[in-house]
């Protein structure tokens, strides 16, 4: 657990959901933590935010519309920003989906099932990103 | 009669023999005389009167005369034949002379009694002179008998003969007829001799000019050619021969009678021209020499001529190799019976012909005249060939389709089976002959007699779902139709049942329909849950930082919490419904049913215990493992168990729930049975939100996700209600973990 507060490295978190009321929420759990939240409303939009700035962790919905969903951006950090490659959390709405647990398993990616509570979300970031 | 003839026609010969003889008598100085004719064994004597009255002295001295082979001869009479002999002077000697013929042939013997002087040289000689002279006369009146008896027999002949012949010379008067004419105009042959031609024209007229009706042509030494009368008609055949003398000519007519003839010949042709079947005389390489008016129709020609044009012959037949080959097989048999050949009409449409030939050999042997009758088939042959395509097409239907067909009489006894029934594995003895009733399971008996009653009175019976023992022993679920079959006179005779077994068909179909149902629920489901799934999100993350705030107020908290319940309680609910359409794959290892069974009465025995209810294990304890995932198949169980012990509770009686297990062929088979109110609707009990639960007791999913677990596990789940009239039993089947299944399986994990 030090040790992964000793990760934090300040920044952002860059939270990429496409759902308003969901974004609405997660901001405001985490900004009453401490965390600063930068979002992004789909993969695409998140990937770009990503190549220009720096962060200190992502949270990114799986499924979302368009051209790049949350296994993609997980991807993309792996071969783009090896520092933050055990740095991110993932959300999901549908883990019945087969590809999706698929994906999970192999990546080893934490992820959180819609819908949750404020504190298993917290404690999940804490553990995953450190305290800010 | 011989004799009778001769002494007729030779009337003139004794007259001449014995003045012969008394000639001789005087002029050889002789005391009696006379001359023996031989005629083959017989003798004629003529000789001058006052003769010998005795048979025997006329025998002695016949006798004598025939021995005498000398020219002259003298005999001396015996004393006791001059005895006899009633002269008056004493007889000496008699003497024989030979006549004889040119060719030397004995015609008689000359005979003169005398005194017993002996003859003197002169009397020789003259004796010599007069036997010639007698041989000379004899020869003669010889030759003209057989003159005469000739001309009596042609005459006679002729007068035999029953066409009538006429002789004319050159002045038309009438030489001659025979009898047959005479009496034909009733007076006698003689009576017309003399008579002019022209009396003659009442018998018939060749319509010339001339004076003799028969004649026509006279220049022409033969002619023949028909007259006719009234009522006869003759054929007269004329010849014409130079008379007695050289400005004559002899006419000769023959009439033949032809009436009869032509008047067959007439009904011949009126036979050949009405018959309505062709008959034809042909040449052997197929021209027609006569044909009938028939045959002139079949073949759609104009007229007979048209068709005995020698031309037509190629046009008539479209084959000739089956011409020669008909040819070979004629030639061989003679006659062929009910050959069937196809010529060509006139305008070139087939005609399809029976034919019954003879050949007509010349006097080698070789077919010189080929006769038939033709009946025109081609009506029958085309409804023939057609019949027999209607049979074929049918018979093809009736034994390729899929369905059993049956005939039955009215009775109900199977007299036709198509091939699919045999295909089924019944066997001809056990159906034709027999009741098709038999067959049908006791308790459906009565319904389809009440079809096959219906069907007798002429109704159709479409679709009836029975039950009908297999060849094989075993029921299954037909769907029957019956339709009645009627003769010419509208009468049901026969019933056709046609017989699907529809016992696969039926349970795929449920299956299948069941099995698609749930997975467009399953899309359906899936789609929904992630939907709430976020703004359920959202409601319970701000519940939550509503409750971390502490100006909220201390009834507003109690309100979100009950807010937070809620949403807990939609979480659940979307749980369900996303288990339900979990596409999460099975773990594939062995699993102990029995022991799976025993942790999950586990989980609920405090429940059980608590609430009265017994749970009977009833285990096969050496049960085979199963092939499955063993946490899946606990939450079917405990499913089961779990409204078990409502349908239990529910019953408010005591509670008893029956757990058996066993192996059945490849399948481990889990029966679960309560005593508790049963099942209202066993067919829906799996489709996803049919509940009998109370609202809020339960989302409708559960056994729903138990279908789809037990599905992906390659098993069965079924459930009924209970014969006896309490609770109702559920089975699982789930494969069992063979070698080869568990490789199976794994193979297939490991694919990507």
């Amino acid at each position: 657990m030090n040790a992964q507060q000793a990760l934090w490295t300040g920044g952002p978190i860059l939270l990429i959901e496409d759902e308003p009321s969901v974004i609405a929420f997660l901001r405001a759990a985490l900004e009453r933590r401490g965390y600063a939240v930068v979002n992004a409303s789909s993969g695409a939009e998140g990937l770009q935010r990503l190549s220009n700035g720096r962060f200190a962790g992502v949270i990114s919905d799986i499924r979302m519309p368009g051209a790049v969903n949350g296994a993609e951006v997980h991807g993309w950090i792996q071969k783009n920003r090896p520092e933050l490659r055990t740095r991110i959390i993932l959300i999901s709405g549908d883990t019945a989906n087969s590809d999706t647990q698929a994906f999970l398993a192999q990546s080893g990616t934490p992820c959180i099932e819609k819908p949750f509570r404020v504190q298993q979300l917290i404690s999940m970031v804490e553990k995953t990103f450190g305290k800010p | 009669m011989a004799l009778a003839v001769e002494a007729a026609q030779s009337r003139h010969l004794p007259g001449f023999l014995e003045q012969f003889a008394l000639r001789s008598t005087r002029m050889l100085d002789a005391i009696w005389g006379g001359v023996a004719v031989y005629r083959g064994r017989e003798t004629e004597l003529h000789a001058i009167s006052g003769g010998p009255t005795t048979e025997a002295t006329t025998d002695w001295l016949i006798s004598r005369a025939r021995a005498s082979q000398n020219d002259v001869e003298a005999l001396p009479i015996p004393k006791e034949i001059a005895a006899t002999l009633p002269f008056a002077e004493e007889p000496g000697v008699v003497v024989f002379v030979r006549i004889a013929a040119s060719d030397n042939e004995r015609l008689g013997t000359l005979f003169l009694i005398r005194n017993r002087k002996s003859l003197s040289a002169d009397q020789k000689r003259l004796l010599h002179a007069l036997a010639s002279h007698a041989a000379l006369s004899l020869e003669n009146f010889r030759r003209f008998s057989q003159l005469e008896r000739s001309k009596r027999q042609w005459v006679e002949d002729i007068d035999a003969i029953s066409d009538y012949i006429v002789v004319h010379d050159r002045a038309w008067n009438i030489v001659r007829t025979n009898r047959s004419l005479a009496s034909h105009l009733g007076v006698s042959p003689v009576a017309l001799v003399g008579e002019a031609m022209s009396s003659l024209r009442q018998i018939a007229q060749t319509g010339s000019d001339l004076p003799c009706p028969f004649c026509r042509d006279t220049r022409r030494p033969k002619e023949e050619y028909v007259a006719a009368s009234a009522e006869r008609i003759f054929l007269v055949s004329t010849s014409r021969t130079p008379g007695l003398s050289d400005d004559d000519t002899r006419t000769i007519h023959v009439l033949m009678d032809i009436t009869d003839r032509r008047e067959a010949e007439r009904r011949y042709r009126e036979l050949f021209d009405s018959i309505q079947e062709g008959l034809f005389f042909a040449t052997p390489d197929g021209r027609f020499l006569d044909v009938n008016d028939a045959m002139v129709r079949m073949l759609g020609y104009a007229s007979r001529e048209e068709l005995l044009r020698a031309d037509v012959s190629p046009h008539l037949y479209p084959v000739p190799e089956a011409r020669e080959k008909f040819m070979r097989t004629l030639s061989e048999r003679g006659v062929l019976r009910n050959y069937e050949e196809t010529l060509r009409r006139k305008d070139g449409t087939l005609l399809h012909t029976l034919q019954n030939i003879t050949a007509v050999r010349d006097s080698r042997g070789h077919i010189a005249q080929v006769r038939g009758l033709m009946l025109d088939v081609t009506e029958q042959k085309t409804f023939q060939s057609q019949l027999q395509r209607e049979r074929d097409f049918n018979q093809k239907i009736l034994n390729t389709t899929q369905s059993m067909i049956l005939v039955l009489d009215t009775a109900g006894l199977i007299s036709y089976a198509n091939r699919r029934c045999y295909e089924a594995g019944y066997q001809e003895g056990e159906l034709i002959g027999h009741r098709l009733v038999d067959w049908v399971e006791a308790s459906h008996r009565e319904d389809f007699d009440a079809a096959l009653e219906t069907t007798a009175n002429g109704h159709q019976v479409e679709n009836l779902e029975l039950r009908v023992r297999r060849s094989d022993g075993s029921m299954g679920h037909f769907s029957i139709s019956l339709s009645p079959m009627r003769d010419e006179q509208n009468a049901v005779n026969s019933v056709v049942v046609v017989m699907t077994d529809i016992t696969d068909a039926a349970l795929l179909q449920a299956k299948l329909a069941h099995s698609e149902k749930m997975a467009t629920i399953g899309r359906l489901v899936s789609g929904v849950a992630h939907e709430v799934n976020n703004p359920l999100a959202a409601i319970l993350g701000f519940t939550d930082l509503l409750l971390e705030n502490p100006e909220v107020s201390m009834s507003a908290r109690e309100d979100l919490q009950i807010i937070l319940q809620e949403t807990q309680r939609t979480k659940d609910i979307v749980q369900d419904l996303l288990s339900f359409a979990r596409q999460r794959p099975v773990q594939r290892e062995p699993v102990q049913l029995n022991g799976v069974l025993r942790q999950t009465i586990k989980l609920r025995s405090y429940d059980f215990a608590s609430h009265g209810v017994e749970v009977v294990e009833d285990f096969e304890e050496t049960l085979t493992a199963a092939l499955g995932d063993s946490q899946q198949l606990q939450q079917v169980f405990l499913n089961i168990l779990n409204n078990a012990y409502d349908a239990v509770q529910e019953a408010g009686q005591r509670g008893r729930i029956r757990i058996h297990t066993r192996r059945q062929a490849e399948m481990i088979e889990v029966a679960i049975s309560d005593n508790g109110t049963g099942i209202i609707d066993p067919q829906r009990i799996f489709d996803p939100f049919y509940t009998t639960k109370q609202v809020g007791k339960g989302t409708g999913l559960g056994l729903s996700i138990c279908y789809g677990i037990v599905r992906a596990h390659g098993g069965e789940i079924q459930c009924w209600n209970n014969e006896a009239g309490a609770g109702s039993t559920f089975v699982v089947r789930i494969p069992v973990a063979t070698e080869a299944a568990l490789a199976a399986a794994t193979t297939k994990e490991a694919r990507p």
